[in-house]
């Protein structure tokens, strides 16, 4: 039995001429495990959406929607409401009530449950999600990864048939992305339930899917297992591969036509075969040097040339620092000691609460160590002024990018920024113009800043932090919920920077990405820098904290870091065994 | 400073207890009841928040009682016991300063009375309480509840990161402070507008809005709920019948005049007292329970 | 939302109970009150006046069963005002509050309008303390969304500064001090003379000034993005219209 069926859906939102969605055809059996991916923007949120009534928005529609052979139109909102679990992407927003034990129940008692029945299933889902410690807790006290399991739990709650979740970890860190996908996948084993997923770690969640839907401006163009959709993309040359896993990725790097290699274990054994069988080639290889645009990228880095920032003065120094938010609290950064020189682009890594955050709080001096010294520039932090400090010399970028917007277009905005400044209309111009330019902002300049995709605003609000013309850029978390292809817009745009001698800080969970960009990698541990060291010597010297590439092939190449270093190594030694 | 076990009763009881306290303390013009109110909100609220309660009591309702027995005098000049005279010529008299130091003691034990209440009553109980009467209202409640920590928390993430643009709401002359206190409560209600979409989207995606509504509670009415309520009903009872027969109140103007001792009003005061003292009594006997085992 | 024929026939409903309420129940609780409650009944009366006013609006909210949206668009409004009220809390008498109630009603209505004033009253409280005053409190922000919706909408308030910071002066003032000062002098005072009321006036003008002050302050600099912004929330996600 089909859970969904969906024949040649068309669907354009309003005042839009392009189509969202584009002839959409799409079965989903009862009990399968459907990931969607497409970079965003290219359908799969508004793909989603239309499998629930309530939450399809305005526009124009055709084509037809079947819900357990039921045209979806005509299945009633209480039928609706208790089959169709919904998991939307942040964790805050989706929380109704202030009590734990009250967001278990909301939708049972929308669906008019008695108290009875509601206590039971409230008890058995608290039982299957490990909530009973936090039940009785209010919401506030919850970490992002709690929240988000609540939500999932207070629909599955309703006991629905199908769960569909929207890009549900962009918000979480890795440890609590994984702890999420891994119930989602209890849930699809152990109850049946269909799940349709879409996602951005696709590391995690391809190896529990039956199948894979990549889409592409509205269009379906793969729809098969992963390991099969990993083929197709490869022979289609198709850019999403910059989505996929490591392991596929090299994959689709490598000259080959073993199957597609999906987890590391997979890429491991892949690799083995690989390196000791001479393969036969019958496919041609994804060239990776044309493919990607970062490629292009590093070629152009190469070609204008980065001196070695270590030899730059130093700009940021921390002496022996020490950091506590009462007194009363233990020591969150012990004795740490660093320097950052001129140019650098400088990643901070580590585990939640090691005290990445607050050391960058520290640099940009919203923070005081209550021991050790912070040196801007060879001069103390602490007795500069607001505006000393952070006109013309430090930039932060928030987490969350929607707290700097004011305005109600991104160009009003970029010129509020100026507003403080004894500038001319022309010198205003010219500036916003310089950066909306360096920023990729030029088609959004009349755009609300809340009416951009996550990884606009982030471009956005890094143009505002700009204008202010800062030596020094402090980031936290800046890749947290963007697609591969923002990430390396956003790269290139820092790097730009870096070129220009602004130094980056920034402080990520990302590791792929710190091992590809940064010059330098320092891990936090328990409030300290256990490490620091180029990406190459960090990663490589790591066997856990460490790249999915390395990790995949460090028993063949130990120096192989990034996925670049690893297809270049299969080629080299490809070409040995050829010869 | 114990754990309070009477917090842990049903809703209901507790909204009661409360409810006859207050409007008892409010009620009552009676030396032997003011006097039992305001011992008992005392005990019960050091009860519940221990040394800080003392503090706050002697520190500030204290004073404040004192305050308002004065003042009463300066504006009541009724009574028949004048005491002297004021330069512009109105009498103080007996009654009046009596009157004053009654009503301090009610207001006082009111305000204490209320401290307690604001401990034991969350606000999850009183939206168990209303939820079915006013199902709509009480969930605008719980959501503001759960909304107003968490602007805080962005009030705080915005006007950091407009600190480190250079825009300090701490420094600078007032107006600028004020003009970059606006733009933080700006920020924070266009934040708080667009994403509070998407919780429209979580409600009517869990069927809000669907008829036939339920309210659940984790609070059950056991035994032990049924048992205080049942006897707190009956000391109610008690001091509404000596309420009936005008036992609890005294005539202060023109001159005083308090109602007899009589057994009758003996067994009214002592359920009044019974009754203010429910929370303490149940508290101590959970204390002791724990002593002897 | 003031093109709504629904709103009007709401309005009926609601006045309907109004004046059976005035007619029938204020009277009957007066007479109670001065035959049963003896010293106490001037408090008890003012207290219970203000429940029969806010009562209609409970009921005929809580009567249409109101969808996800506009339950939010209220919680929204009134945390916002209640934080703000946090926010500010180093600034006595200088609060946001009653500027935002005011917005609200202007943008979406009289009836939310007393809704978040009413709301935004009794949390507050949950923050600060309930007592006695929380009815009083709630009863005056309510009452002042109440009066922006009914003025905007009768066309004498429009949605221009100066109309706006002059009601939203005088309402504080006035309707807020006014009636707040009138219930400490009930709730302080045994018996109600007309002197105490003056002393508390006199002794409260200032305060009232401060708040007053505040509000036009507010809604001089916040009124125009605020409704700005409402006006866009409205329109891009049809929160009230449809």
């Amino acid at each position: 039995m089909e859970t969904y069926v969906i024949r040649a859906l068309n669907f354009i939102y309003p005042l839009m001429e392009k189509p969202a969605l584009k002839l959409v055809n799409l079965k989903v059996e009862s009990g399968e495990f459907i990931t969607i991916c497409g970079k965003s923007g290219c359908g799969k949120s508004t793909l989603l959406r239309h499998l629930k009534t309530v939450l399809t928005p305005h526009g124009t529609q055709s084509g037809e929607i079947l819900f357990h052979g039921k045209s979806l139109a005509e299945c009633d909102q209480r039928t609706q409401a208790s089959q169709i679990g919904f998991v939307l992407q942040s964790p805050d927003n989706q929380i109704v009530t202030d009590q734990v034990w009250h967001e278990l129940a909301f939708g049972l008692e929308s669906l008019g449950f008695d108290n009875q029945t509601i206590r039971l299933r409230v008890a058995e889902m608290a039982s299957f999600f490990g909530i009973q410690t936090w039940f009785m807790k209010n919401v506030t006290e919850l970490s992002g990864g709690q929240k988000q399991l609540l939500n999932l739990a207070s629909i599955m709650a309703m006991q629905p048939s199908v769960l569909i979740l929207d890009e549900p970890t962009s918000q979480l860190d890795p440890i609590a992305a994984a702890d999420f996908l891994e119930t989602v996948k209890k849930i699809n084993r152990e109850l049946g339930t269909t799940v349709i997923i879409t996602e951005q770690r696709l590391e995690e969640v391809l190896p529990m899917s039956d199948r894979v839907i990549v889409m592409d401006e509205g269009e379906i163009i793969v729809d098969d297992t992963p390991q099969k959709a990993g083929e197709r993309l490869k022979a289609m040359q198709h850019h999403m591969f910059l989505a996929m896993p490591s392991p596929m990725q090299i994959y689709a790097g490598v000259e080959n036509d073993l199957p597609c290699p999906i987890t590391v274990r997979d890429g491991r054994k892949w690799l083995d075969t690989l390196v000791s069988e001479k393969p036969v080639f019958a496919g041609p290889a994804l060239d990776a040097d044309r493919a990607t645009p970062e490629r292009h990228f590093q070629q152009h880095i190469a070609a204008t040339g980065i001196p070695d920032a270590t030899n730059n003065p130093v700009v940021i120094q921390l002496k022996d620092v020490w950091f506590k938010y009462e007194k009363d609290l233990p020591d969150v950064v012990k004795d740490v000691s660093m320097q950052i020189h001129k140019g650098q682009f400088y990643c901070i890594v580590g585990g939640n609460g090691t005290g990445k955050t607050t050391t960058l709080s520290i640099i940009s001096g919203i923070l005081k160590p209550y021991r050790g010294r912070v040196l801007l520039n060879g001069q103390e932090s602490s007795k500069k002024s607001n505006q000393e400090r952070f006109v013309n010399n430090l930039g932060v970028l928030p987490q969350n990018p929607q707290a700097l917007f004011v305005k109600k277009t991104v160009e009003l905005d970029l010129y509020e920024m100026l507003s403080g400044m004894k500038l001319s209309q022309e010198q205003k111009t010219e500036k916003v113009k310089a950066i909306a330019s360096l920023a990729e902002l030029d088609g959004l300049l009349s755009m609300h800043p809340y009416d951009l995709s996550g990884g606009e605003q982030q471009r956005a609000a890094l143009a505002k932090v700009l204008l202010l013309e800062p030596k020094i850029l402090l980031l936290d978390e800046p890749t947290k919920g963007l697609d591969g292809y923002f990430k390396i817009k956003l790269a290139g745009i820092l790097k730009k920077l870096n070129a220009t001698g602004v130094t980056v800080v920034m402080v990520s969970h990302d590791i792929e990405f710190c091992a590809r960009y940064a010059d330098v990698c320092a891990m936090f541990f328990e409030g300290g820098i256990v490490t620091s060291n180029t990406p190459q010597a960090f990663f490589s010297g790591n066997s856990f904290y460490t790249t999915a590439a390395n990790r995949m092939a460090r028993h063949l190449f130990p120096d192989a870091v990034t996925i670049e270093d690893v297809i270049k190594e299969c080629r080299k030694s490809l070409c040995q065994t050829i010869s | 400073m114990m754990k309070d076990a009477f917090s842990t009763f049903h809703p209901i009881v507790n909204f009661t207890y409360f409810a006859a306290v207050l409007l008892f303390s409010m009620f009552f013009m009676h030396p032997v009841f003011l006097g039992i109110s305001l011992l008992c909100s005392f005990c019960y609220s050091v009860v519940l928040k221990g040394k800080k309660a003392v503090r706050f009591n002697l520190l500030y309702l204290l004073p404040l009682l004192l305050f308002m027995a004065v003042l009463n005098p300066a504006f009541n000049h009724a009574g028949v016991t004048i005491l002297f005279y004021l330069k512009n010529g109105n009498p103080i008299t007996m009654e009046s300063i009596l009157y004053g130091l009654a009503t301090a003691c009610m207001f006082v034990a009111i305000i204490c009375w209320f401290s307690c209440y604001n401990v034991v009553m969350t606000s999850d109980k009183f939206i168990y309480l209303f939820g079915k009467i006013i199902p709509g209202l009480s969930l605008i409640l719980s959501m503001v509840l759960r909304f107003v920590p968490r602007y805080k928390a962005q009030i705080k993430v915005i006007s950091n990161a407009q600190k480190c643009i250079g825009r300090d709401v701490s420094n600078g002359n007032i107006l600028e402070r004020a003009k970059n206190g606006i733009t933080i409560l700006s920020i924070m209600t266009t934040w708080a507008l667009e994403n509070a979409i998407e919780t429209a989207d979580s409600m009517k995606s869990r069927g809000y809005g669907l008829p036939g509504r339920t309210s659940f509670s984790i609070f059950r009415l056991d035994n032990r709920d049924k048992a205080v309520f049942v006897s707190m009903l009956g000391l109610i009872a008690i001091v509404l019948a000596g309420a009936a027969v005008g036992q609890n109140s005294m005539r202060f103007f023109p001159s005083l005049k308090l109602p007899s001792l009589t057994a009758l009003s003996m067994g009214v005061y002592l359920a009044y007292l019974a009754l203010c003292l429910i929370p303490v009594i149940i508290d101590t006997v959970e204390e002791n329970k724990w002593k002897h085992m | 939302m003031q093109e709504k024929p629904l709103s009007d026939n709401k309005l009926s409903r609601r006045t309907l109970v109004a004046i059976a309420l005035i007619v029938l129940v204020i009277p009957a609780t007066i007479l109670f009150g001065v035959f049963f409650l003896g010293d106490r009944r001037y408090y008890f009366i003012s207290l219970l006046i203000i429940f029969y006013t806010m009562l209609p609006f409970i009921m005929v909210f809580e009567k249409r069963k109101p969808q996800a949206r506009e339950l939010i668009v209220i919680a929204v409004l009134a945390a916002i005002a209640v934080a703000g009220r946090a926010a500010f809390f180093m600034l006595p008498q200088f609060k946001p509050v009653v500027a935002i109630v005011i917005i609200a009603g202007l943008c979406f209505g009289a009836e939310a309008g007393f809704l978040v004033g009413a709301v935004t009253g009794f949390v507050s409280n949950f923050f600060f303390g309930q007592g006695p005053w929380t009815p009083w409190q709630m009863f005056c922000f309510g009452i002042i969304g109440f009066l922006a919706g009914i003025l905007f909408k009768k066309g004498v308030l429009q949605k221009e500064k100066l109309p706006l910071c002059i009601f939203g002066g005088l309402a504080t003032f006035f309707v807020y001090g006014g009636i707040i000062d009138l219930g400490s002098v009930l709730m302080f005072t045994p018996k109600f003379s007309w002197q105490a009321l003056m002393a508390t006036y006199i002794s409260g003008f200032w305060f009232n000034i401060v708040h007053a002050a505040a509000t036009v302050f507010f809604l001089l600099v916040i009124s125009q993005p605020m409704i700005e912004k409402l006006d866009r929330i409205k329109i891009k996600y049809g929160l009230i219209e449809r």
